[in-house]
């Protein structure tokens, strides 16, 4: 009897961890959603959704804290986006950056961003209308010239040492004033990753 | 083993210790004006702990506030590492408005600081949204 008992225990012991252990890997789909700027989201070498816009932050909150915008003749403030120059060796779109700049000035209610030049985005439709606009009234539609240029760069710098490589990016961010081609503000953010080679070669 | 043996290995095990470990320690040593010229704007601040570990950590020491740019609230904290070595933590600010509804910002994430031994760091951010009034800090480990 006290054998008996013992087997099922044994048993029920080892059977329910396998029992476990298989159901768990009846799931096949891994794939599950995770908040882009959470702290679930992959921390990889490159620039990830989390940096670009923990940069973009920081270059926003410089720009609206050194009162520049506030010296321009009218509010809010008309601005071109000039020049994304990446310097990297990652290919992707200057827009993760611009636009998340755009978004969070344009909230201000502080900046008005002209999309008739400069690289930004190019509002194909609203030009076309306003050439339309212009047949069908005679009168030349009035384009307001804008009072800064944003331009900005990025930069890659890697360096190894000891199996370990740091990919630092730094993010340089101007704003001219087009009358009189002075910066009227600067700013530079840095972003380090380290990753360590693993040592295992598969 | 005699046992006047065995505590003499054992302190002295203790002590190569204390002295590797003393070695990895990277507190800081800070030099400021006696009386400060500036005059912060403190904020009145209520503390939720749900994580004692990190409390015992990092500390909220003061948050400041200024108005920038005419409209646009920005708020400063100034955290402070009370342990001897380097602690990393994510931090997070959210916006919330006159009525008390939160203010969405596209950049707003989670942020990750370092703070050295002993040391004190300052994380700031700018509300892009004129409603915003009122802010909550989050700090994660």
């Amino acid at each position: 009897m006290t054998t008996l008992r013992f087997k099922t225990v044994l048993l029920t012991g080892v059977l329910a961890p396998v029992a476990l252990v298989f159901s768990g890997c009846q799931t096949t789909n891994d794939v599950r959603v995770v908040d882009s700027k959470g702290p679930q989201a992959l921390v990889t070498s490159g620039i990830n959704s989390q940096d670009w816009a923990n940069a973009a932050d920081q270059l926003v909150g410089s720009l609206i804290s050194s009162g520049a915008l506030d010296k321009a003749p009218s509010q809010p403030a008309v601005m071109a986006v000039d020049r994304i120059l990446n310097n990297t060796q990652l290919n992707i779109d200057t827009d993760l950056l611009i636009k998340k700049i755009r978004v969070a000035l344009t909230q201000t209610g502080k900046v008005a961003i002209s999309n008739t030049m400069g690289l930004g985005e190019h509002a194909v439709v609203a030009s076309e209308a306003s050439e339309m606009d212009e047949m069908m009234t005679g009168k030349k539609a009035k384009v307001i010239t804008p009072y800064f240029t944003l331009y900005a760069k990025l930069i890659q710098q890697r360096d190894a040492i000891n199996g370990v490589t740091q990919n630092t990016y730094t993010f340089q961010m101007s704003l001219v004033n087009v009358k009189t081609g002075l910066t009227v503000w600067e700013e530079e953010r840095e972003i380090a990753k380290q990753s360590k080679k693993s040592t295992v070669g598969w | 083993m005699k046992p006047a043996s065995r505590f003499l290995s054992v302190g002295l095990l203790a002590a190569g210790a204390l002295l590797a470990f003393s070695g990895c320690a990277t507190n800081v040593n800070t030099v400021e004006r006696a009386q400060p010229l500036a005059t912060p704007d403190y904020v009145s601040d209520k503390r939720v702990v749900t994580d004692n570990t990190l409390a015992r950590k990092i500390r909220v020491n003061s948050v400041n506030q200024a108005t920038v740019s005419g409209n646009l609230l920005k708020v400063q904290a100034t955290l402070e590492n009370l342990k001897d070595d380097a602690r990393t933590i994510r931090y997070k600010f959210e916006w919330i408005d006159q009525s008390g509804m939160s203010v969405g910002s596209p950049n707003e994430t989670w942020k990750v600081i370092t703070i050295l031994g002993r040391d004190t760091a300052t994380i700031s951010t700018v509300s892009i949204n004129p409603r915003a009034v009122d802010f909550i800090l989050k700090l994660s480990e």
